[in-house]
């Protein structure tokens, strides 16, 4: 308090040693607070590996332990071998999300590219409708497309996820950026030379954009890999149930399910995201965050 | 056709540029055209086949009468004047408002103090690390983390409520009853979405000049005046940007709960979207449950448009 009416040059003179000490101080109170609020975001999860390596008899022992004590396989061969077939809904999951990030890989490059690098008429409006697709919620769209994928027979047929999924406007508005961003210079030349705006968009630009491209590919399959609603919505029997479904299928009614094999299941279902999380946190990172902060 | 292409499979190549003929150039134009329209079919159809359409659909469905085995009866507006007197719709409304009030402030609220925390320089691995352990459960099911986080709330035998105990407090129904069933699904959603949030909020911090922060500092600003008047105005954008989609995620809230508390106890948890997947597919009154869905369709419109005009009054866009 008494600071406040200490003229300029003084109190600069004063918190010359105080600007040391200080971030000192709060360094170490910040470091504090991260690594409480660290060890919040990563408590679960130990949890989960823990308790999945437990005898189910000891899944519910108290006080928890955080580390394991045991390392005690058979609920993973329990979770895989019950009566929720945890690996093919895990290969459903997989076909799914494959299929969906190369198609989406395939068309929103294109679109993107079209959109940044080619005149033609109505190009904008197209891009600003597209774009607006973005406001849509999911679950206005849910009925309609229940009735579109029951009149062609597609429900419970994993094309009824698949289709939808292979384009979007997210994928096309990143890609666009991105080739927005490519120097006019490289295209011309290579048109110049005689290449046809496909040779010139397959050989020149789209290598380029190989970095973008993998992000929108690994955003894509997580996207499908973590997705319930529409799945939820789709699918119907636990043959062709996904493995979110399958998860929650196993975890019953009110958490009834035995824990520790649930932890088994939640733990492999985990492992792809973990997986692409240590290879790719960079890129998605850069990717995600890019958009926001530049506009 | 003067224009020799390097193999034969190429069509003549386009002219080059300002030289070519006028009949040439709208040929190529033609062309340019051509492929414009090819490249973005694929997205252009799904788009029609898959968004649009649907929400078009959804739009007329929601003046029908519609039970799925027999054709859709034009009802006008009856759906929307039966949503007034639907209490059911009001609870799950009133949730679903609460979910997105709380995601606001407490996932922006959290991210911004994490992001300052981080963004001090602290050394380059400890920023890694944090930045991996708050933004890794974003990248996993929202499904998959509520199965953990419904055992850790168990009554009985979740370790919430152990140490709970354990520093004297009295064990908490989380899930069963109705206040802290909706508390239970708002730690999860925050606790979900921090990191991502945060992460934009690191990212416009670090463009924050480093020499207009150092001379308000010169000039006897104090901490929290540095943060006010120069550090909250300069990542405005990212704030923007980070309600808007808290506020849109929030507002489609639905697999965590089904997870936690199925909507329950009764209806004291249940979203909006939930409500919407009952009376659609365990009910079959499509015309209805779409007219719910429009509504909602129509706030998250809305919101868009509002933050998109609120915008360019207050956010700093130099």
């Amino acid at each position: 308090m008494s600071n406040l009416n200490v003229p300029v040059l003084p109190s600069r003179k004063s918190d010359g040693r105080g600007v040391r000490r200080r971030p000192g101080v709060g360094k170490s109170v910040s470091v504090a607070l991260l690594v409480l609020g660290a060890i919040g975001m990563v408590a679960p999860f130990l949890w989960m590996f823990t308790t999945s390596l437990r005898d189910a008899s000891h899944a519910y022992d108290l006080p928890p332990q955080w580390l394991p004590t045991e390392w005690n396989w058979s609920n993973y061969a329990a979770a895989v071998s019950g009566p929720v077939p945890i690996l093919r809904n895990m290969l459903n999951s997989a076909v799914i999300a494959i299929a969906v990030s190369i198609g989406m890989i395939i068309t929103a490059p294109m679109a993107g590219y079209a959109f940044a690098k080619l005149e033609f008429p109505g190009r904008n409006s197209i891009f600003v409708g597209l774009l607006s697709s973005l406001m849509v919620p999911a679950q206005v769209t849910i009925i309609p497309l229940f009735l579109l994928m029951r009149t062609f027979g597609l429900l419970d047929n994993p094309l009824s996820l698949i289709l939808p999924g292979i384009t979007g406007a997210l994928g096309v508005f990143l890609l666009r950026q991105f080739f927005l961003g490519l120097p006019q210079e490289i295209i011309d030349a290579a048109r110049m030379d005689g290449a046809t705006a496909w040779q010139t968009y397959r050989l020149i630009a789209l290598p380029l954009a190989k970095n973008a491209v993998s992000t929108l590919g690994v955003i894509t399959f997580l996207g499908s890999w973590n997705a319930y609603f529409a799945p939820s919505i789709f699918l119907n029997s636990t043959d062709t149930a996904t493995l979110p479904l399958g998860l929650v299928l196993m975890l019953g009614p009110y958490g009834a399910g035995n824990v520790a094999e649930v932890m088994a299941a939640t733990t492999i279902a985990i492992a792809p995201a973990l997986i692409v999380f240590l290879v790719a946190q960079r890129w998605i990172i850069a990717s995600l965050t890019q958009s926001a902060v530049k506009g | 056709m003067t224009l020799t292409a390097p193999t034969t499979k190429l069509p003549p190549a386009p002219p080059t540029g300002r030289g070519g003929r006028p009949g040439q150039r709208s040929a190529a134009r033609r062309r340019e055209a051509i492929t414009g329209y090819l490249f973005t079919a694929p997205t252009v159809i799904g788009f029609l086949v898959f968004v649009l359409g649907p929400l078009v659909a959804a739009l007329y469905l929601s003046l029908t009468k519609y039970n799925i085995l027999t054709a859709p009866k034009f009802v006008g507006l009856d759906n929307y004047a039966r949503m007034f007197r639907d209490e059911r719709l009001a609870t799950t409304y009133g949730n679903t408002v609460l979910y997105v009030a709380a995601a606001v402030v407490l996932i922006n609220g959290f991210a911004l103090l994490f992001a300052v925390l981080i963004n001090q320089r602290l050394p380059r691995a400890l920023t890694y690390v944090f930045r991996s352990a708050y933004f890794f459960p974003y990248l996993v099911a929202l499904v998959y983390v509520s199965i953990i986080w419904q055992a850790l709330f168990q009554k009985d035998t979740g370790i919430l409520n152990y140490y709970l105990t354990a520093i004297g407090g009295d064990r908490i129904d989380w899930l069963n009853s109705s206040e802290f069933a909706k508390v239970s699904v708002i730690i999860v959603d925050t606790w979900r979405n921090v990191g991502f949030a945060m992460l934009i909020f690191v990212a416009a911090l670090q463009e924050v000049p480093k020499d207009m922060v150092e001379a308000a500092r010169m000039d006897g600003a104090n901490e929290w005046q540095v943060f006010r008047r120069i550090v909250l105005p300069m990542i405005s954008q990212a704030t923007f940007f980070n309600i808007t989609i808290t506020i849109i995620g929030a507002f489609q809230i639905y697999e965590s709960i089904i997870v936690l508390t199925r909507g329950g106890p009764g209806d004291a948890s249940r979203s909006v979207v939930m409500y919407i997947a009952e009376v659609a597919f365990n009910k079959f009154d499509m015309g209805y449950a779409s007219a719910i869905a429009v509504t909602l369709f129509l706030i998250i419109m809305l919101v868009t448009l509002v933050q998109f005009r609120l915008r360019k009054s207050w956010v700093n866009n130099e």
